[in-house]
């Protein structure tokens, strides 16, 4: 039970006052909506309140058919971040801890977290969205279920809160980055995207990631793809190639270029591409996707104008 | 490993389920994709693939044992990564449920039960 692992494994020494973190003064997004929720609804009130503050155009009924499990009398953390990108929005894990939350809402985005109103036997798993923290009175903000401006002790919260492992999400707009961002964790979150089928936002996303790191092969990688997805072959060809005078031999990149190359009908250099790639010790994990691109190409080149190969 | 033809088969039953179950998203034959670069992962790419359809067929029958309306099913299984579709296969029931639902699990919850009973407890009022 992943449960119980996280309540038994819950962390020594945390500490549990807001004034321990780096809220200097208090913050509170007042314009986030509210949705009070009806029974067992507080995952699709939650993460409807965290679109709607960031600007996507959804309503109550649409993300409660997106996300509510009949069956289990609630909303998996899974489907959030699903009906999160099937709104045209990237969802992105912050760090547990409360001054990841407030560098989010100094960003003016309110954080959606999953907490444990029970206790270990007795779980009672409840979203909420925190929308300020006051260290002062050393208070956090929710809203939650029926309460527009809930206010909760912050040990409280935290108690709460730790026994979900600390998660929490933000809702991102496609051009925008999370306050702290973890590279590997970013580009995860937009490579899902890019699996979801969002590729509008993912290319976004990518750019946005590439501006960030132009260095870094996985937003070019990824941009890349998007342009090939979207059955623009020249963009992705000039992408791929800067990978890879950047970075040197790839083979998935070899390998994509290679297809990119047959689509627009240069099956000669498709094929040298696709050889390079096979002759340059590919990672073996790749070879029988290496072999079968070459197998795709060689049938493409006995139909073109060229003629079989000398 | 698997021979050629199993290969070949494999995908030729693939892109016929594929197409049957309306997957609108289906990155390109022989394409990798951008998930490889940030793994690193050394996996056949085509038999992971042909592991995410799995699942997803999986999960989209679990979604549907949980009371999910069928004409649901595929826009929620549209957002899933291939990762979480993995995770998830086989293991919905698990999952912790956001939802205020009071979840007592077995043992406990007769324990609590003998406790009511016996007029130790009180838990079970507000319910």
């Amino acid at each position: 039970m992943p449960a119980l692992c996280i309540l038994s494994c819950g962390c020594a020494g945390i500490p549990d006052a807001v004034r321990d973190h780096d809220a200097e003064s208090a913050i509170e997004l007042v314009d986030t909506p509210f949705y009070p929720q009806e029974r067992y609804q507080c995952g699709p009130a939650a993460l409807t309140t965290a679109l709607t503050a960031s600007g996507a155009p959804v309503t109550l009924a649409d993300i409660e058919r997106k996300v509510f499990l009949p069956g289990k009398a609630g909303s998996l953390q899974v489907e959030l971040l699903a009906a999160t990108r099937t709104s045209g929005r990237l969802p992105y894990v912050i760090d547990g801890t409360l001054s990841a939350i407030v560098a989010e809402l100094e960003a003016m985005r309110p954080v959606i977290v999953l907490q444990n109103l029970g206790v270990a036997a007795f779980p009672r798993w409840h979203y909420a969205v925190v929308v300020g923290v006051d260290p002062e009175r050393d208070e956090i903000v929710l809203r939650s279920g029926n309460e527009r401006r809930r206010l909760t002790k912050a040990s409280t919260f935290l108690r709460t809160w730790r026994r979900s492992d600390y998660w929490a999400i933000v809702v991102l707009r496609p051009d925008e980055m999370p306050a702290r961002v973890d590279a590997a964790r970013y580009f995860e979150a937009i490579a899902a995207l890019e699996q979801a089928g969002r590729l509008d936002e993912a290319l976004i996303a990518w750019r946005a990631a590439l501006n960030a790191w132009p260095r870094h092969p996985v937003p070019t990688f990824g941009l890349a793809n998007v342009h090939f997805a979207f059955g623009r072959y020249a963009d992705a060809e000039r992408l791929y190639r800067s990978l890879l005078d950047q970075q040197g031999p790839s083979s998935a990149v070899q390998n994509n270029l290679a297809i990119a190359l047959a689509k627009q009908a240069r099956v000669a250099e498709a094929t040298r591409m696709i050889d390079r790639a096979l002759e340059s010790d590919p990672d073996p994990a790749l070879v029988p996707e290496l072999r079968d691109t070459r197998t795709m190409i060689e049938a493409l080149r006995s139909v073109s104008a060229e003629g079989p190969r000398p | 490993m698997l021979s050629n033809y199993a290969r070949d088969f494999l995908f030729r039953l693939i892109s016929v389920a594929l197409v049957c179950m309306g997957f609108a998203q289906v990155s390109a034959a022989g394409m990798i994709g951008t998930e490889y670069m940030i793994e690193g992962e050394a996996r056949d790419a085509s038999l992971a693939r042909l592991e995410v359809l799995l699942a997803r067929d999986d999960v989209a029958r679990q979604l549907a044992a949980f009371g999910v309306e069928q004409s649901m099913i595929l826009d929620r299984l549209q957002g899933m990564s291939h990762a979480e579709l993995l995770a998830l296969e086989g293991h919905v029931d698990e999952q912790i449920a956001g939802g205020d639902a009071l979840a007592v699990i077995g043992t406990v919850f007769l324990v609590l039960l003998i406790l009511e009973l016996v007029g130790v407890t009180d838990v079970f009022k507000s319910l």
